[in-house]
């Protein structure tokens, strides 16, 4: 490819419709970087963990651990992070405490609109600009984000407090937030869709959304699963012809017939999703499997090799 | 496969719950059509930012108003209906606005609260709103119209479980006395919410402003002073929509997907539900990978199917071996997973086969709903 690599950048999020396969992508997009010896924080936001299982390693909640050499994953939930983010705006643990595990305070925090989203995203940003002995801590973060409409209102909610926070130590911590997600030297955001009708016009409004409202540079839009034809179509009338017969051909030409089929509206659906958003668009392979787990992650980094 | 519309007579409002991207839009939908074609007057009502159900109604507005699907639509597209379809998307700033002017004694307070910055967040933005405004709206439909059937697809919730909170979490909000008491008693005054700064000397308060700033709890105490007086009406209404959901005609049909999660995630609401004496009507398991090879036998090689004599090029027997095997694949997850959801679940069950093609405009929910 040419062009400044995809995993060059400091910080990459993965959104996309619920159920296109986000968090193996973002698991890819992270192995393929450390192949490249980098060294990588996953961070899924608030969610049931699966990047770390499908590594094949223990889930490890909201503290950071290694689930493969040098790819780390966290998950980050608005109880720790606020815990975090607390203790560090206000220095000291004991503060915190007598502060923030008072009940009554506990049910403003709760409620405050958009806080959980605020301090989730701090924790995430602040592990992009962590530095230890000198370097960063992390070359590459990658965001397992939630879906498209949760994650629109995680990603718009520092420039929209930056407007109306009053200045304070909130404030100057929001704009920086702001500033790191739009910057395009260090932030890119990445679409996941399937090549399926509803997956591919929920990506089309998203896409509207991040341009539009949140501004977030644009990086890839990953086409998942996308069947590649195995038949010709003189083999397919073929074959359609033979779908009803009995076994063992019959079978084997309804698999072939339902696999055309399936591919010729994958194909469809990809053509429509790439012209209309005007990004640039990989297709990842349909891989045959029927449970997800390291080797088939692996396969997603091996296509994706060379290509971002 | 009728077993899951059998499950639902009798019903008059079904609830569709689930994670999202399982097809829960699409089956509400479908349940309405299949009433709505044996001559009942159906109403299918989402929540939904991306505008799914617009998308598979093949509509192209659907407001906060219920609307009938237009006969020549239907007729368009082959769909003969004895009853009515009617279909809405809840817009739930203006839910909440409705029911603000509703609850509120006078036009002063109602203008207050719209004005409110927190209002305006907590109208559009708050985890919980729209799972709260759903289940307000479906009382609303319930009781105050006539069809026969009303289908809530629900929103598709992070977590299965927010749904079933969100009401409480919202009265929580609305209600908390500790905050009351910190809040309000300058209200009477008309001064709601300086209270808090009052307390300016509070250690409390003055580190809590550090961290939020100090307009935002203002804004909070000023909206919860704001609701005093309105918050009975709202607690009397959602205690009444609770009991709706326990109502012998109600029925919640649980969807997923054959994958471990949505399976997981479906699993866990089905015993949150049941811990919560909500009525099960049914569970369905969506896009279930036709199985092309039920006995369990080994699956046909290339020679095999070399020897059936397919024609063609010569290394087709073996692109048809590889594709076969590779459907098997999932046919035989799917399987487990499905299995695995109906060991366990109560109410009536269905396994839905993976469509040919997306269910995405009037036809391909008729096919989905004569397989209901």
């Amino acid at each position: 490819m040419t062009g400044p690599s995809l995993l060059d950048k400091r910080l990459l999020l993965v959104t996309g419709k619920g159920g296109v396969g986000k968090s193996s992508v973002a698991a890819a997009l992270a192995l393929l970087a450390t192949r490249r010896g980098k060294r990588v924080l996953v961070c899924e936001v608030n969610a049931k963990e699966r990047v770390a299982p499908l590594l094949g390693a223990a889930p490890n909640g909201p503290v950071v651990g290694e689930a493969a050499p040098r790819l780390f994953t966290v998950n980050v939930t608005p109880r720790e992070a606020m815990r975090e983010y607390g203790v560090m705006v206000l220095r000291y643990r004991a503060i915190y405490e007598a502060v923030f595990e008072n009940r009554v305070v506990r049910y403003f925090l709760k409620f405050l609109p958009s806080l959980a989203e605020l301090v989730m995203l701090g924790k995430i940003l602040f592990e992009v600009r962590a530095v230890e002995e000198g370097r960063p801590r992390w070359d590459l973060v990658v965001v397992d984000a939630p879906s498209t409409g949760h994650a629109v209102q995680l990603l718009r909610v520092p420039a929209a407090l930056a407007d109306t926070v009053p200045p304070g130590p909130m404030r100057r911590d929001v704009e920086k937030m702001r500033d790191l997600l739009l910057d395009p030297a260090a932030t890119a955001l990445c679409i996941v869709t399937l090549p399926e009708e509803m997956p591919v016009n929920e990506s089309i409004e998203l896409d509207g959304q991040v341009r539009d409202v949140l501004r977030i540079p644009r990086g890839v839009l990953f086409v998942n699963a996308m069947p590649e034809e195995r038949f010709s179509a003189e083999e397919r009338a073929r074959l359609a012809g033979l779908a009803r017969t009995p076994p063992p051909l019959g079978p084997a030409a309804e698999a072939a017939r339902l696999f055309s089929l399936r591919c010729e509206e994958a194909l469809r659906q990809a053509r429509r999703a790439e012209s209309a958003l005007d990004l640039r668009a990989l297709r990842l392979p349909f891989l045959p499997v029927g449970v997800w787990g390291r080797e088939a992650l692996e396969r997603i980094a091996d296509a994706l090799e060379g290509r971002v | 496969m009728g077993a899951l519309f059998q499950g639902l007579a009798g019903k008059r409002v079904v609830v569709c719950v689930g994670s999202g991207g399982v097809g829960k839009t699409t089956l509400a939908a479908a349940i309405a059509l299949r009433r709505a074609r044996e001559g009942g007057r159906a109403l299918v009502c989402t929540i939904d930012p991306a505008r799914r159900l617009a998308n598979a109604l093949g509509l192209e507005t659907l407001g906060n108003l219920e609307s009938r699907v237009p006969d020549r639509e239907l007729a368009a597209a082959g769909i003969e209906l004895r009853g009515g379809l009617h279909a809405m998307m809840l817009d739930v700033k203006r839910s909440w606005d409705d029911l603000v002017a509703r609850h509120a004694p006078d036009r002063a307070r109602q203008e207050r609260i719209f004005q409110n910055r927190l209002y305006q967040q907590l109208s559009s933005a708050l985890a919980g709103s729209q799972e709260y405004m759903a289940m307000e709206k479906l009382y609303e439909l319930a009781t105050e119209r006539d069809y026969d059937l009303v289908v809530l697809d629900t929103p598709p919730t992070v977590h299965a479980l927010d749904f079933l909170e969100a009401p409480d979490r919202i009265l929580d909000f609305l209600g908390n006395d500790t905050a009351r008491v910190i809040l309000l008693p300058a209200a009477s005054a008309g001064k709601m919410g300086f209270r808090l700064f009052q307390l300016g000397g509070s250690y409390v308060a003055r580190t809590l402003a550090r961290f939020t700033g100090a307009e935002a709890l203002r804004d909070l105490g000023e909206f919860l002073g704001t609701f005093q007086g309105m918050y009975d009406g709202f607690k009397t209404r959602a205690a009444a929509v609770r009991e709706l959901l326990g109502r012998a005609d109600v029925g919640f049909v649980i969807v997923a997907s054959p994958s471990p999660v949505s399976v997981d995630e479906a699993l866990y609401f089905h015993e949150q539900l049941r811990a919560k004496a909500m009525p099960i009507a049914g569970v369905v398991a969506n896009r279930v990978t036709t199985d092309l090879w039920p006995a369990d036998g080994p699956l046909p090689s290339a020679e095999a199917l070399a020897a059936a004599r397919p024609g063609g090029a010569s290394d087709l027997p073996a692109r048809l071996a590889r594709t076969l095997a590779d459907h098997q694949v999932f046919a035989r997850a799917d399987r487990r997973e499905v299995e695995r959801l109906f060991a366990v679940t109560t109410g009536a069950k269905a396994a839905l086969p993976r469509l040919e093609t997306d269910v995405h405009d009037l036809a391909g929910l008729a096919t989905l709903a004569a397989r209901l």
